[in-house]
């Protein structure tokens, strides 16, 4: 049984920044390109080139700190860990070790039905490594070095996660920070976001464990995974009287299990210095200062935003506030247009996020779309159309097949909201219907029901509902 | 000073000793080792850490890009050459 058990967990999340350069040399910091496209004789790491910052990495950092309520430091160091794997031609990875850009950060995140706030030790800028592909050849791997000094912000939490569930949420608030910002375009498939599991188990209120590593986790499905089982692993070794011996661990996606990575006679020694081909990084107040107001409005902000001025329920603004690209299109709405925020809210997470999901599309493909969304919007709030068919015009108008108003009259959806020609609808209707409005009368309102039914086919379906039932209750009533 | 394990040294160094070789080694690094402890002589403890002889500061560039070799300058050295990827000896965790 695990219940005595608790498990605590600290996070090491890599999140590649989005510039257009690499950290230390000009070639493109792209995804998907031919292999060894990207590089250059810095990534390649050839004898006497030399490594040049990127200050568009510095300024990510900055803005990050910013974020994540850390203290932005004026001096750091980039310093060398020495490792030599064929994916780093270089023999070292540059990286910060005793002087980080950002310490002493945290971030709040939802547990169960509170907050719980997660401390974050540092954040540090460093390189990415190339890519080994070792199933193409059975004695060799293929090196593709196009990854090769791509940016990192190692972003390093303290040990403050207590389940798999936390983690999930503290990794997505992180993801979504991050991409409001605009530093890390949070694609986890492509590798632009991921963690490094440390977790230990202890007896509940007893003393932290030996904790293991778990590497280079990429998806919320198996960062969850991994975590279960490591868990489980961890209580059978000492239910089982054994001992946790402190190991770097894989997951192996095919069969959801953690395994010791083969290791190692030896421990690491990475034997870290400050690079010599690199002085130290010493900003100024008002370089930290300028980047301030490009941090921009954070996920907290809108939410509070979309709850207070417009009206919107906690739900809804959550989902809407869940990717950047989602509010903007929401706010965009909002400013072309006098439909009331909370109707757009509900269209938006309803029909149109339902047509987004469905056809695949980017949210921020329906940018160009928006004036003609919230004209159709318009009119269904105006009674011009009914719900059902804004519902069937919807699509027509997110495929740019026509102008809501044209897609009204070319479909023939328009609302009968005439009084004049409903009041003759609904008395046609009312004929030898003595013994129904007799029971109406009587207290039966389920006859009202009948009635609306049958005005409405009447109208073909076009009648406007709210006016037929507020007619045919002034007439009923006689 | 502490002990030289001369097997992890050599193989960080990624350097294979043949083992009639290893005390001499061992005792070349001692010796080196205990003449950088000359250093321990100097009281250090009201001096900062010193990571670089000038004031200068980190050399920058903007964020744009630029090309400056082609995928066949960058594999010319490669050891052996699969398309466009180097080709190593199998080295998997």
């Amino acid at each position: 049984m695990s219940n005595n058990w608790e498990m605590v967990i600290g996070l090491e999340v890599h999140a590649q920044l989005k510039t257009s350069s690499k950290l230390f040399s000009s070639s493109p910091n792209q995804f998907g390109s031919e292999p060894n496209e990207n590089v250059n004789f810095i990534d390649s790491g050839m004898p006497g080139m030399l490594p040049v910052m990127n200050f568009g990495c510095i300024e990510m950092a900055i803005k990050t700190g910013y974020a994540l309520n850390f203290k932005i430091n004026k001096h750091s160091v980039f310093e060398r860990k020495n490792y030599f794997y064929p994916d780093l031609p270089q023999g070292y990875q540059i990286s910060q070790f005793e002087f980080p850009i950002l310490s002493e950060g945290y971030i709040n995140i939802e547990s169960g039905d509170d907050k719980k706030k997660i401390r974050i030790e540092r954040a540090h800028l460093e390189q990415d490594a190339g890519k080994s592909i070792h199933d193409i050849d059975p004695k060799y791997s293929f090196i593709d070095l196009n990854r090769v000094g791509t940016p990192l912000l190692e972003i390093v939490s303290y040990p403050d996660l207590s389940s798999a569930d936390e983690v999930i949420n503290y990794i997505s608030s992180l993801r979504q920070l991050l991409m409001y910002i605009d530093v890390c375009d949070g694609n986890m498939q492509e590798g632009s976001l991921r963690a490094d599991v440390n977790l230990s188990v202890r007896k509940k209120g007893q003393e932290l464990g030996t904790r293991c590593e778990i590497k280079n986790l990429n998806s919320f499905k198996f960062i969850k995974q991994a975590i279960e089982y490591e868990f489980q692993r961890q209580i059978n070794i000492i239910d089982g009287g054994g001992e946790i011996e402190q190991n770097t661990m894989l997951f192996d996606t095919s069969t959801g299990e953690t395994r010791a990575m083969r290791s190692k006679e030896f421990s690491h020694d990475y034997r870290y210095f400050p690079d010599p081909d690199l002085l130290p990084v010493n900003l100024s107040q008002e370089q930290i200062d300028k980047i301030k107001p490009l941090v921009g409005e954070l996920p907290q902000d809108k939410l509070n935003k979309f709850i207070d001025n417009y009206n919107l329920d906690k739900d809804i603004a959550k989902i809407i506030i869940a990717e950047k690209q989602n509010a903007n299109l929401f706010e965009k709405m909002i400013s072309e247009s006098t439909v009331k925020p909370k109707f757009i809210a509900a269209w938006l997470v309803g029909d149109i996020f339902a047509f987004i999901k469905e056809n695949n599309l980017e949210v921020n493909s329906l940018n160009d779309k928006t004036k003609d969304i919230t004209d159709l919007l318009r009119l269904i709030s105006d009674d011009v159309i009914s719900n059902k068919a804004g519902k069937e015009i919807l699509p027509k108008v997110l495929n740019g097949e026509g102008k809501p108003s044209e897609l009204v009259k070319e479909l023939g959806l328009e609302q009968v909201s005439d009084s004049g020609e409903l009041e003759k609808i609904i008395d046609e209707a009312l004929v030898g219907e003595e013994e129904n409005i007799l029971k109406f009368q009587g207290g039966s309102d389920r006859v009202l029901g009948y009635f609306v039914g049958k005005c409405l086919k009447a109208t073909k379906g076009k009648g406007n509902p709210k006016l037929i039932n507020k007619i045919l209750l002034e007439r009923l009533k006689k | 000073m502490s002990d030289i394990d001369i097997k992890r040294i050599s193989y960080l160094a990624k350097l294979k000793l043949p083992p009639e070789k290893e005390e001499f080694y061992s005792n070349s690094l001692k010796d080196i080792i205990k003449w950088v402890d000359n250093l321990k002589k100097v009281d250090t403890s009201k001096t900062e850490p010193l990571h670089n002889v000038t004031e200068k500061t980190i050399s920058i560039r903007n964020d744009e890009v630029s090309k400056s070799n082609s995928v066949d300058d960058v594999l010319s050295n490669a050891p052996e050459r699969a398309q466009n990827f180097f080709k190593v000896p199998k080295v998997v965790e």
